[in-house]
């Protein structure tokens, strides 16, 4: 059967109506967690794992699916209307919608981004369709040292280009191959680092670092130097209908286009993730831009492009995970996670034998997407009404969230103690600079990765070689090299371009506040 | 923005953070992560290899200890050298805050008090001791209100989730009668 078939089988399965109530559901949940501020698309997926234990695989894997878009989309209202600028710097994206609802205009920034993340992702999501097939069958051939070559890929470029910088993403990466390592090796039944204690023996749950780190140390470090006083939400006026103007649109659809573009590709390969895709597209649309002095103050090229490219990447990524099962982003691992939960393990082998549930996956995505605009623009008041939850109620609710996700693991309460010793890990992590993202990455492909090398040494008796003189394995060492040296001149061109942005917008923002 | 209303509880805007000084914390971090490499690497002595087994449980371990041992000292070597940990702001932090360091005590041990709790009052009490606690140390405006919200949250996931979708969550002796309705 071809894969257009099978797309259609999977939209008849996608389209049930009980199916279709759960991607309507994830979308929702999804959007509503990703708007909350503080809660980045990882967080979203760690802390809505819970949701789907009790659920049937395919249920459970289109309510991530709409989980996965909403919480992509949700952060970027929660960085239009909220009143804190400079901090959001960091995304140099964020100063363009922020600046245009400062001007009044913040329905025109909602609706660019939304359409714009519908146009992208519909796009983005036709190529996965096309590409992650004929990605699966040649990947049907590697061989275990080819899987080894990848997996060091992943390692490295996460390691080295998430976070700012290489010495401490590597640590975090090795802690989490070390925490990977932690209880009765799966070939030999040997126990490795357990220090005799028996809920360390099956290991440490996946689930419980990537919750641990996400949300309890993420909320402890905000905890931490918490912004009192008032919520600052900026208020969003007119009705959704007539909310982009023929102008707006004129000026929309070609950095949506762009952006895709943009995107699409840099969330297939492992270089960094969604970051570097909305920054590669603000720049383009500045340089493009006729209008240049706009930029930095409104422009909405500045939210459509780099929105569009975010969403693009976001389906990009679900390409090397669903295809060679190769998380290149936290978000992609957690979702890994939930894979793993239902004994599901991406990779060639996910299209041959279970065809139905991989391409109601896909078809979901399309759902989703419908659902996420039809949902966003006419709901944008309720988001509004998120985003002003007091503080300590929303930080304290995360935090029984996190609870109950760990508890509801195994019903054993050592598990909530395991979640809040990594949850301080993680706020040390983040304190001190360490990225937290290798970690979990690291966690997961871990024993993936000693399976394969043990595999390929076993083969080759023990010859170290074999790693490197496969003709696919060598060449995937000489695409690391490219991809780290090209990965680390981008994230220094973004500082660098993110520091004359915050530099040459400073002013205003002052002048803005004398007012 | 907040500039102004900071400034009033408390001239925290005037203490600057000294960035020259020592970076204690990074260094004793930086340290147990070349700790965590040194257990790793000696840990790989007490793994038993069966015998006749070529590539054996020894093997990853090996290389994850040298990965963290190598990073560790790379990390130490490079705040010795000046260097200085890059972090992110977000959308509630308050960039001129110092560490709170009684919040996190508190939050930590709300944790803790909830996790020792979840036995001996079931889960939903024990939810609302968390989310209450959490919420009063993050200065919630009625604390008392907190603790009836996190009850209120609590028996929501506890109806749903444990009631209506069969997860074990414990009712406790308050609830009992509740949960045999399910």
């Amino acid at each position: 059967m071809d894969s257009w078939t099978l797309l259609l089988e999977g939209f008849a399965t996608a389209m049930q109506p009980q199916y279709l109530l759960f991607a309507f559901f994830g979308v929702l949940v999804g959007t509503a967690v990703g708007v909350l501020p503080g809660i980045g698309p990882a967080m979203t997926v760690a802390l809505l794992l819970p949701l789907t234990y009790t659920l049937d695989p395919t249920a459970a894997l289109i309510t991530f699916a709409g989980i996965y878009y909403g919480g992509m989309y949700g952060g970027s209202t929660t960085s239009i209307l909220l009143n804190t600028p400079g901090e959001s710097a960091s995304i140099v994206t964020a100063i363009e919608g922020n600046k245009m609802a400062k001007l009044g205009r913040g329905a025109a920034a909602l609706a660019t981004a939304a359409i714009g993340s519908f146009v992208a992702g519909t796009i983005a999501t036709i190529g996965l369709t096309l590409l992650a097939p004929v990605l699966a069958q040649f990947a049907v051939n590697l061989g275990p040292a080819d899987y080894v070559a990848l997996i060091v890929i992943a390692f490295v470029t996460v390691g080295a280009l998430i976070g700012s910088s290489i010495p401490r993403g590597m640590t975090s990466l090795g802690v989490g191959l070390f925490l990977g390592l932690v209880g009765t090796d799966t070939l030999t039944a040997q126990q490795r680092y357990t220090l005799g204690l028996l809920p360390l023996s099956d290991g440490i749950d996946i689930v419980l670092v990537a919750v641990g780190l996400f949300a309890v140390g993420e909320t402890l470090y905000i905890a931490a130097r918490l912004r009192h006083g008032g919520v600052d939400v900026i208020p969003v006026s007119g009705g959704w209908r007539n909310w982009m103007t023929r102008d707006d649109w004129k000026r929309s659809w070609k950095p949506w286009l762009r952006g895709t573009a943009i995107g699409f590709p840099i969330g297939t390969i492992p270089a960094g993730g969604a970051d570097v895709a909305t920054f590669l597209s603000y720049a383009a649309e500045r340089k493009l831009s006729r209008r240049k002095d706009q930029f930095g103050r409104g422009a909405i090229e500045g939210v459509a492009g780099p929105e569009a490219a975010n969403n693009a990447a976001a389906a990009g990524v679900l390409v090397p995970l669903l295809t060679l099962g190769l998380p290149t982003t936290a978000t992609a691992a957690i979702i890994l996670v939930a894979f793993q939960a239902y004994g599901i393990q991406p990779g060639p082998q996910l299209f041959q034998n279970q065809p139905a549930l991989v391409w109601a996956l896909v078809a979901s995505l399309y759902i989703g997407n419908v659902i996420l605009i039809v949902l966003n623009l006419p709901l944008v008041g309720m988001w509004v009404k998120l985003l002003q939850i007091p503080r300590p109620y929303l930080y304290a609710g995360i935090l029984l969230f996190a609870a109950f996700g760990a508890y509801a693991l195994n019903f054993a309460i050592v598990d909530v103690l395991i979640l809040t010793i990594i949850g301080v890990l993680g706020y040390f992590m983040r304190r001190y600079g360490y990225p937290v993202a290798p970690l979990v990455v690291g966690m997961i492909l871990g024993p993936m990765g000693e399976e394969y090398l043990r595999k390929a040494l076993q083969l080759s008796q023990g010859d170290l070689t074999t790693l490197v003189t496969q003709p696919f394995a060598a060449t995937a060492y000489g695409v690391l090299a490219l991809l780290v040296v090209g990965g680390l001149w981008l994230r220094r061109r973004q500082q660098r371009y993110e520091q004359a942005l915050t530099e040459s917008i400073a002013v205003p923002i002052k002048t803005d506040s004398e007012i | 923005m907040n500039a102004p209303s900071l400034g009033a509880d408390g001239g925290r805007v005037e203490e600057s953070r000294p960035a020259s000084r020592v970076p204690l914390g990074e260094l004793v971090f930086a340290l147990l992560m070349l700790a965590l490499g040194v257990f790793a690497l000696t840990g790989v002595f007490t793994i038993h290899v069966p015998v006749g087994v070529k590539v054996g449980p020894t093997v990853f371990p090996i290389f994850v200890s040298v990965l963290l041992l190598g990073s560790a000292v790379a990390v130490l070597v490079a705040v010795l050298r000046g260097d200085r940990a890059e972090v992110e702001d977000g959308e509630d932090i308050d960039p001129d805050a110092r560490t709170d360091w009684s919040t996190l005590a508190k939050i930590v041990g709300a944790l803790v008090a909830h996790l020792l709790l979840i036995d001996v009052l079931g889960w939903a009490p024990a939810a609302a001791v968390l989310f209450g606690a959490v919420a009063w140390a993050l200065g919630a405006a009625r604390w008392w209100l907190a603790f009836v919200i996190g009850l209120g949250v609590g028996l929501v996931v506890q109806v749903v989730f444990g009631g209506l979708m069969g997860l074990s969550l414990p009712w406790g002796p308050a609830l009992g009668w509740l949960g045999r309705m399910f």
